[in-house]
């Protein structure tokens, strides 16, 4: 009878992550409202923008590259938080994951899509972007493989190919379990024909859940390297000019690491905001904030080391323009901004994280907004910074964000928020066949231990 | 004639003593199918079911055909396209490496996703869902569907929670 009890309770809790999908929600309907509204200010400033040319941008000479590419690379930072967290605790058979993988996967997926634009968005001109595509024409144009910039764009495709069916793949026995439901409840809704669609004739054979299974696990050893690799390749965007601050041969893992933390960061938010709204806090319970919390500190003082070993190099070896570029960083002109990063993105993680409380839900949601600050700042400082003072030290100059970079920025905010209220709306943010999964698991050792028991003399 | 005879089960221990029971009395695994809502433990559901997957060696050939494709483009273009390299090969490993890479990986990607769908047999049948007891799946329940001679026992079946026959 415990067992029929638990399985009641699991039930109930399933309730929970589906009665998004079938119920109207105020909540999360209001939240759709909002961030659409806000989305729509990143639409409106970049259509002024195309309209009266890439003029009305505050980028000028030296500094070419401004919000935009900050934005760029703090947004593709911020997709690291999911597939590569989520496939990195599948291939290690992490139990806790199992609540966490969906809502992961699914920041990168929109943080990807948001992080794609900003290029065509720096373009100016977003309608030659097929530029850079290898399609054979009369005119000739023809991309330089070469360039860094080429790689970005190979890496960001293959990433987003990657993390979208990576998201779906895992999807589709939830979405048939939904389409059941639906179907016996009313077969002829809108919502039952989306879910039989989404669900594309899943069955739930033996040989399915086999080759499903097979296909993730190749999928999370796949995707790994992927990662990694894309956000190496942003930071070659930099690394391989001679600018200085930029030439540096840790740039690579530095982002990489940079760019876990901060997807890690959105992460914890995300999953506090998911806890509190959608009542789940038995999937997203204190054991999983705790175990992100720790992972989290250990990257903190990764990033925080890679941060001192980065610029001690710059210090002691004390070129006259690369000194320029730090100074202004540590006490000139940038330092507030210095200073500010180095206060979220290490002491406040370091002040809290180190104490069981400090990881709770609210703790590590209060440090993963915390530390978001301070890795966009990071990104703007290693932009902005550096473009401020080139190498060719008599076009020393500025820069200030216009209002049509501002409002693309925050828009570009509402369009993640808004992404994923829509997604929380058409799909089970945790996935249940996983936590089924695990269930039974559960249950098979509590049988082999009172097993054991009973044969104990 | 033959029927089909479907058998919802709470527990998948249940649905192994019903398999044990089929296989004593001759039925072929051929004939038997069983669906949940969660893949079942290997443990409990020995691989006797014929499953098989040949996804390692469909990933890696996709992988072998994503970078041999990139490259191929890559030195393609460097060829026909010459830039000045002030003395460096016109193919050049480095950058070339970095976009192989995304192919291989690209690649295999593609591939580990059209085998998952072939093996699967996905997209699938409109149908899918509407079986007589499909509704169990979404309670977490296992089927089995047995294909017999029509009036077969369903002995097999005692502890199912529902049992139907098409």
């Amino acid at each position: 009878m415990a067992s029929f009890g638990a399985e009641a309770v699991a039930r109930s809790h399933e309730e929970n992550l589906i009665r998004p999908l079938t119920a109207f929600r105020p909540k999360l309907f209001i939240g759709s409202l909002v961030t659409g509204a806000v989305m729509a200010l990143l639409f409106y400033s970049w259509g002024y923008q195309i309209f009266n040319d890439i003029g009305v941008a505050g980028i000028n000479r030296p500094v070419f590259w401004g919000f935009y590419i900050t934005n760029f690379v703090f947004w593709i930072g911020i997709s690291h938080a999911g597939t590569l967290i989520s496939a990195i605790l599948r291939v290690t058979q992490a139990e806790w994951r199992r609540p966490v993988t969906r809502c992961a996967e699914a920041i990168t997926t929109f943080a990807l899509m948001i992080g794609g634009l900003f290029p065509l968005i720096h373009l100016g001109r977003p309608w030659v972007f097929w530029y850079m595509v290898p399609i054979p024409t009369y005119r000739g144009i023809w991309p330089n493989f070469s360039s860094p910039l080429m790689w970005d764009i190979l890496a960001i495709t293959t990433y987003l190919t990657g993390s979208l069916l990576y998201l779906y793949l895992p999807l589709i026995p939830d979405m048939a379990i939904l389409r059941d439901r639906a179907l016996k409840e009313n077969p002829k809704t809108p919502r039952a024909l989306f879910f039989r669609i989404m669900a594309i004739g899943w069955r739930g054979t033996l040989q399915q859940w086999h080759s499903l299974e097979a296909g993730i696990k190749a999928m999370a050893v796949i995707i790994i390297p992927v990662a990694v690799s894309v956000h190496t390749i942003v930071s070659w965007d930099f690394a391989m000019a001679v600018q200085p601050m930029w030439h540096s041969t840790i740039f690579g893992p530095y982002f990489v690491v940079g760019a876990i933390y901060s997807g890690v960061a959105v992460l914890m938010v995300a999953m506090y905001l998911l806890r509190k709204g959608l009542n789940i806090g038995e999937y997203l319970s204190d054991k999983v904030f705790n175990n992100l919390g720790l992972l989290f500190l250990a990257f903190a003082m990764m990033w925080g080391y890679f941060t001192f070993a980065e610029h001690l190099t710059v210090w002691y070896g004390n070129e006259h323009i690369e000194r320029l570029v730090f100074d202004e960083r540590i006490w000139g002109r940038f330092s507030p901004f210095f200073w500010t990063m180095m206060f979220t993105n290490v002491l406040v993680p370091l002040a809290i994280l180190p104490w069981p409380k400090g990881r709770s839900p609210l703790g590590t949601a209060i440090v993963g907004f915390s530390v978001l600050i301070g890795m966009w700042i990071e990104r703007y400082l290693i932009v902005v910074g550096t473009l401020s003072f080139p190498r060719l030290d008599y076009t020393v100059g500025s820069y200030a964000p216009s209002w049509v970079e501002m409002g693309i920025f925050v828009g570009s905010i509402g369009m993640f928020a808004f992404l994923y209220f829509s997604f929380v709306q058409t799909t089970p943010i945790v996935s249940i066949w996983e936590v089924r999964e695990g269930h039974h698991l559960e249950v098979k050792a509590q049988r082999q231990a009172l097993a054991a028991a009973r044969e104990e003399p | 004639m033959s029927e089909r005879i479907h058998a919802a089960f709470v527990s998948p221990y249940d649905v192994r003593d019903a398999l044990d029971r089929l296989e004593q009395d001759g039925v072929s695994t051929d004939d038997i199918e069983v669906r949940s809502s969660a893949p079942l433990d290997h443990d409990v559901f020995p691989k006797r079911h014929g499953v098989h997957s040949r996804m390692p060696w469909m990933a890696l050939t996709g992988a072998v055909l994503g970078g041999t494709g990139l490259f191929s483009l890559v030195a393609w273009s460097a060829t026909i396209y010459p830039l000045p390299t002030g003395g460096q090969p016109l193919i050049a490993i480095p950058p070339t490496g970095v976009v192989t890479f995304e192919g291989v990986a690209l690649g295999a990607i593609l591939f580990t996703v059209a085998t998952v769908l072939y093996e699967c047999g996905l997209p699938g049948l409109w149908s899918a869902g509407t079986g007589p007891l499909d509704h169990h799946l979404a309670d977490d329940h296992v089927l089995v569907t047995v294909k017999c001679d029509e009036g077969a026992s369903m002995d097999w079946a005692a502890k199912a929670l529902e049992t139907a026959r098409e």
